[in-house]
């Protein structure tokens, strides 16, 4: 009666001893650490595996070595990079945004880039130690409903959104890490006082709060708002997936240098200490060059930054054309009190 | 030893959160927003284990105790909402009825995927309780509640306690849930901590609370337990029990159950469903979900088996050593589930990395964070179980010349296997879904159907997600079908 | 060669008063001995001590030539080769019969292991049982089959913890005389731990009666029962009289009850307590000439024989008579008593 369990549990317990030594031998990824240096690179990106797989594949071929990728967040990954300390396993740190690059840049973890790297692309979009590159860049625009919005209608400033007219019409996603950085884009340009009475303004306006962009930019189109503060390239995805007549909202993108078009990169770090630098220059190369820009333009619907490349994506307004406020990168590292003011006010 | 591992993220936290000194660290935690935060996690946790201990109980004495139609698919199906991760449930609620955000929300989708936590254990105590000692409250004129209330609960107070402190705990640690049903606690604050400044020492000094808070817990947990000895003083040996007719609440009892597995299991699975229907970036890529499936498989089971064997002496000397040292050893193998994942992990990471370099990023040490992360999973079941095997057994087995050891492998564990063995399968379930270690250690290259969800749902692709949370959850049916099968 | 012979034993728990003081006794070997002592007194602590299952503060125990505790030498239970036989059988649940009899045959090959298997539940009349689970047998049967497994090793030294407890008492005779016998057709030497004094005196061949943490008196069942060392004894081990006495010249004293001949000489001492045991006494007729009176204050009837109690007068408590055959009187009668035989006399 009771007797079976015994041995079905000692079975349980060896098969669990036993399998992972089998998936072990069957995916063959035998990680011999990243002291062989030169043989090997090891990339940890914070950008999703969806996004960039295609791309590093792609690296691997231009590097002409064995390339591993390790994902995760890229907040995490930069405190794993912290614990790892000199002893890191990482060769090169390609992260989602700034912040993540300048934690480790503060550190003194990067390695410095030659200036012919750095000079790839414009100086707003690197990190000021001269210790990483901004490799894509995203803005932030206004999405909107049509059937409920004007286009002429759509605010031209982000300050605009809580006028009374636009009241329980705004939907943002106050947790998007992407919102966050615009929001203290807004404190550097405008200071504390003002950003905060911008949110506590935007919270009385009745702005409808959701988990993430592609909730926000899902509200727009089904008009539970009229307008949605998002990233770009969610609603050029969204085309390429679905095609332009069957999505039902249009993008604004905002002029004057108002905060509301806040420009975020993601961009990558050498680390110092890995024994890896050669090959990872190779890679922040290849990163840099007219293929790699190619596929964040075509691929991520993102906007290059080197290479002279520009995006083709239809309805995108040039990169040049973009009116956003000047910004040093590097000071959006304060997002600390970003977050304790959205806190403050319940926002998150 | 088991200890040991498990303390290594308590020697992390002191390393870090004192890195700049006990003042630092001192203003970092009486912050009046840090008290503020340490409220809504206690006030979330005692709403979701309160539903949590009314759920699991009701469930498991339905399906352990009682003539219920169906009573052992009732009882897989009650563990399966353990392998709904926080955040697809809370996502599934969210998407459902945007209105739930906030408290009501979060409580909801916590409650709904920790209740197996109680349920588990108490119905492996139910079916172990001696019949004769109902049948004797029964006799002397109490009816079936007063019986119920009088009789069983309290010997089931061990396990449910046990089941409660592992729920708080998850309560405590989880960040999926509650930043999605934007609800802030403090395990948000730590996370915050680390995406927001990179600060490792802020986060370490508030972990070092929740810490505080788990050892409070622990002994709380401990005084209500009071001095349960084993469940049996009969005579001879007990008999299997009868199962309770239902009678007229029997459409009553298979609704309960009904509804309950309703919106725990089959509302994901239906959301999942859903995303699947919808979404156009459904690519049915069967041979990887079952290869990630198999890997996940693998690693679950090894972590299950690592946890359950460090379990096991941890859970005897806790039941049959009392003492000041024992406690503090328990206490010290709860602390890793109250952390949150990324705190654990990241304190694997700074040891891995100084004391075991070659194991860094391979699946031995991936094991291993399971076996901290859940070891109070495991030692909770083994401890109720073995509660209820009498220490007279293995006196007599000593004096007939076994070794204490024999006697823990020919006795202890047997008698304990169903409580052990229940104790093993949640910590599976657990081990499959969890994210932020998993992550950080695995093997680069090396998916899990956790980290797969993770991809897709961080790139939008709900559609494409769904098939590995639909594996997930299908995957945590197998070990609680197996447990199911030799009972009956 | 199976002799115990335990030395001095102390055991106190903690801060708190000594649960043992310097415990001694010797079982000889094949003997079945019978610690007695009421609740408390430190029968399990030792118990438990000479199994393996607790360290002694102090005291040797010794079985055969080996010492097995004592100052610096603690050997683990399974290596002292000691049965013991638990309170309520405790009986392996998740094993059958069989193979919780034969649980503590290890290192011995199959067949001898089946083949002894057999001889132990055909010594303790259940051949057949070993295919059934524990819960399937009655309490009785759990019992012998406890006993078949403790025996199936061959122990050097058997221990039973009051296993008759859990039994009714129509059982108990039964399966004791069982136990008594299966215990002697092996020649185990045997210790009985107990409270009933009855199931000591009746089953055992050497009764320790523990105190306070020492054995007060070790004897024979008939010698601790009629020369009791003390009157705590006497009242502890059967019923007794205790009456003050005062002696009067060498041979004799002074009761409430008359003159009683006392069994050895008083050793120079001139007065004490003399203890009589109930059916020393005799109901008489009250209008006899010389008897003590008194009245019946309590008649408690056995079948076999009657306790019936008496208030005499120039003592406090009524006193004990045992009665066989009919009974001659009923609650309230007047009554006469006599002594019969000799008293013990204790200071």
């Amino acid at each position: 009666m009771r007797r079976p369990s015994v041995r079905r549990m000692t079975a349980l317990v060896a098969a669990g001893l036993l399998l992972p030594a089998l998936a072990a031998c069957g995916s063959d990824d035998n990680n011999s650490g990243g002291e062989d240096s030169g043989s090997s690179l090891v990339i940890y990106s914070g950008r999703n595996e969806k996004l960039v797989k295609p791309l590093l594949d792609k690296l691997e071929k231009a590097v002409g070595t064995e390339v591993e990728v390790r994902y995760g967040d890229s907040a995490e990954l930069a405190a794993q990079i912290l614990e790892e300390g000199d002893r890191t396993k990482a060769g090169l740190f390609f992260s989602q945004d700034a912040g993540a690059l300048g934690a480790l840049s503060k550190e003194g973890m990067l390695q410095k880039l030659p200036q012919g790297t750095l000079d790839e692309v414009d100086e707003a979009y690197r990190g000021s130690g001269g210790d990483w590159v901004g490799l894509s860049g995203r803005v932030r625009v206004i999405a909107y409903n049509p059937d409920k919005v004007g286009e002429d209608e759509v605010p031209d400033s982000v300050f605009d959104v809580v006028e009374p007219e636009w009241k329980g019409k705004v939907g943002f996603a106050p947790t998007n890490a992407s919102f966050q950085a615009f929001v203290t884009g807004m404190r550097v340009l405008k200071g504390d006082d003002a950003t905060r009475t911008w949110l506590e303004d935007l919270k009385a306006n009745g702005a409808k709060t959701y988990a993430h962009n592609l909730a926000t930019l899902d509200a727009v189109e089904s008009g539970e708002v009229s307008l949605g503060l998002v990233n770009h390239y969610y609603w050029y995805e969204r085309v390429a997936e679905k095609g332009e007549d069957k999505v039902d909202s249009k993008l604004h993108f905002l002029p004057g240098k108002d905060p509301g078009a806040l420009i975020n990169v993601a961009g990558a770090g050498i680390l110092k200490d890995s024994g890896q630098s050669a090959t990872a220059q190779k890679a922040v190369d290849y990163l840099l060059s007219k293929e790699a820009q190619t596929y964040f333009a075509d691929n991520t619907k993102e906007y290059p930054l080197a290479a002279g490349v520009t995006s083709t994506v239809e309805g995108l307004p040039p990169f040049e054309s973009l009116e956003s406020p000047d910004i040093d990168l590097g000071k959006l590292e304060s997002l600390q009190e970003t977050l304790a003011m959205l806190q403050d006010i319940g926002l998150v | 030893m088991a200890a040991l591992f498990a303390l290594l993220p308590l020697g992390y936290l002191a390393v870090r959160a004192l890195e700049r000194g006990p003042g630092f660290a001192w203003d970092v935690v009486a912050e009046e927003r840090t008290l503020a935060l340490l409220g809504r996690s206690l006030g979330l946790t005692v709403v979701v284990v309160a539903a949590c201990l009314v759920l699991g109980v009701s469930l498991a004495w339905l399906t352990a105790r009682t003539a219920l139609p169906g009573a052992r698919v009732w009882s897989i199906l009650a563990t399966l909402p353990l392998a709904v991760p926080s955040y697809v449930a809370a996502f599934a609620w969210l998407s459902a009825e945007p209105d739930l955000a906030g408290f009501a929300g979060a409580a909801l989708a916590l409650t709904l995927v920790s209740f197996p936590y109680v349920h588990l254990p108490v119905a492996a105590v139910l079916r172990g309780i001696d019949p004769a000692q109902e049948e004797a409250a029964r006799s002397l004129g109490h009816g079936p509640l007063r019986t119920f209330a009088k009789v069983t609960l309290p010997q089931l107070r061990p396990a449910a306690a046990g089941g409660a402190l592992l729920v708080a705990l998850y309560v405590l640690s989880d960040f999926g849930a509650v930043s999605l049903m934007r609800y802030d606690t403090f395990t948000r604050a730590i996370h915050t901590s680390y995406r927001a400044s990179f600060d490792r020492t802020p986060a370490a000094a508030l972990s070092v609370v929740l810490v505080v808070m788990t050892i409070a817990l622990v002994a709380a947990e401990a005084r209500t337990r009071g001095r349960a000895g084993h469940a049996r003083t009969g005579t001879g040996t007990a008999r299997p029990a009868v199962p309770a007719a239902l009678g007229r609440w029997r459409p009553l009892a298979v609704l309960w159950c009904g509804a309950v597995t309703a919106v725990a299991v089959a509302f994901p699975l239906g959301t999942l469903g859903y995303w699947l229907a919808v979404g156009s970036s459904a690519t049915w890529d069967l041979g990887g979900l079952t290869e990630t499936a198999w890997v996940t498989f693998g690693i679950a089971a090894a972590g299950a088996g690592l946890t359950t064997v460090l379990a096991l002496p941890v859970g005897v000397i806790a039941t049959r050593h009392r003492g000041r040292g024992t406690r503090l050893l328990e206490q010290a193998a709860y602390a890793g589930h109250a952390l949150p994942g990324i705190t654990v992990a990241l304190a694997l990471v700074f040891f891995a990395v100084r004391y075991a370099y070659p194991l860094y990023q391979q699946l031995p040490l991936l094991v291993g964070a399971y076996a901290v992360l859940f070891l109070p999973v495991a030692v909770a079941a083994t401890r109720a179980a073995v509660l209820q095997a009498p220490p007279v057994l293995e006196d007599v087995a000593r004096s007939l010349g076994r070794r204490p050891w024999q006697v823990l492998r020919e006795i202890t564990v047997p008698l304990a296997a169903p409580g052990v063995a229940a104790g093993a399968a949640l910590t599976f379930v657990v081990c499959m879904k969890e994210l932020p270690a998993t992550l950080l250690l695995r093997p680069t290259g090396m998916d899990t159907l956790a980290t797969r969800l993770w991809t897709e749902t961080g790139a939008g692709s709900f559609a494409a997600a769904a098939p590995y949370a639909a594996a997930l959850i299908l995957l945590a049916a197998v070990p609680s079908y197996l447990l199911g099968r030799h009972r009956t | 060669m199976n002799e115990l012979h335990v030395d001095g034993l102390t055991k106190s728990y903690g801060s708190e008063e000594p649960v043992l003081r310097g415990l001694e006794l010797t079982v000889p070997p094949g003997a079945l001995a019978a610690v007695l002592g009421p609740s408390g007194c430190g029968k399990t602590t030792f118990l438990r001590i000479v199994a393996g299952f607790l360290h002694a503060d102090a005291g040797t125990v010794r079985l055969g030539d080996r010492i097995l505790g004592g100052p610096g030498v603690h050997l683990p239970p399974e290596r002292r080769r000691i049965g013991i036989v638990p309170q309520e059988g405790a009986l392996f649940p998740h094993l059958s019969v069989a193979r919780n009899v034969a649980f503590g045959l290890t290192g011995v090959e199959r067949t001898e292991r089946r083949r002894r298997t057999e001889e132990m539940l055909d010594l303790v009349g259940l051949a057949g049982y070993g295919d059934r689970m524990p819960h399937e047998l009655s309490g009785g049967q759990q019992q012998r089959i406890a006993l078949a497994r403790a025996l199936a090793p061959r122990p050097q030294l058997v221990l039973l913890d009051e296993p008759f407890n859990a039994l009714d008492s129509a059982l108990r005779a039964g399966v004791r005389s069982d136990v008594r016998a299966a215990l002697r057709a092996t020649g185990a030497t045997a210790v009985l731990v107990t409270h009933d004094q009855q199931e000591a005196l009746s089953t055992a061949d050497l009764v320790a009666v523990v105190r306070d943490g020492r054995v007060a008196q070790c004897d024979t069942p008939q010698d601790l029962y009629r020369r009791p060392a003390n009157p705590w004894i006497a009242d502890f081990v059967g019923d007794a009289v205790l009456l003050p006495g005062t002696v009067d010249g060498d041979g004799t004293a002074l009761t409430a009850l008359g003159p009683v001949p006392l069994a050895t000489p008083p050793n120079g001492l001139r007065a004490g307590t003399v203890v009589l045991r109930p059916e020393q006494l005799r109901l008489i007729d009250a209008g006899s000439e010389g008897v003590v009176r008194g009245t019946v204050t309590d008649v408690c009837y056995y079948g076999h024989d009657a306790m019936v109690t008496v208030a005499v007068e120039g003592h406090d408590t009524p006193v004990g008579i045992r009665v066989a055959g009919p009974l001659p009187v009923c609650r309230g009668d007047e009554a006469g008593v006599r002594v019969v035989g000799e008293a013990g006399l204790h200071p």
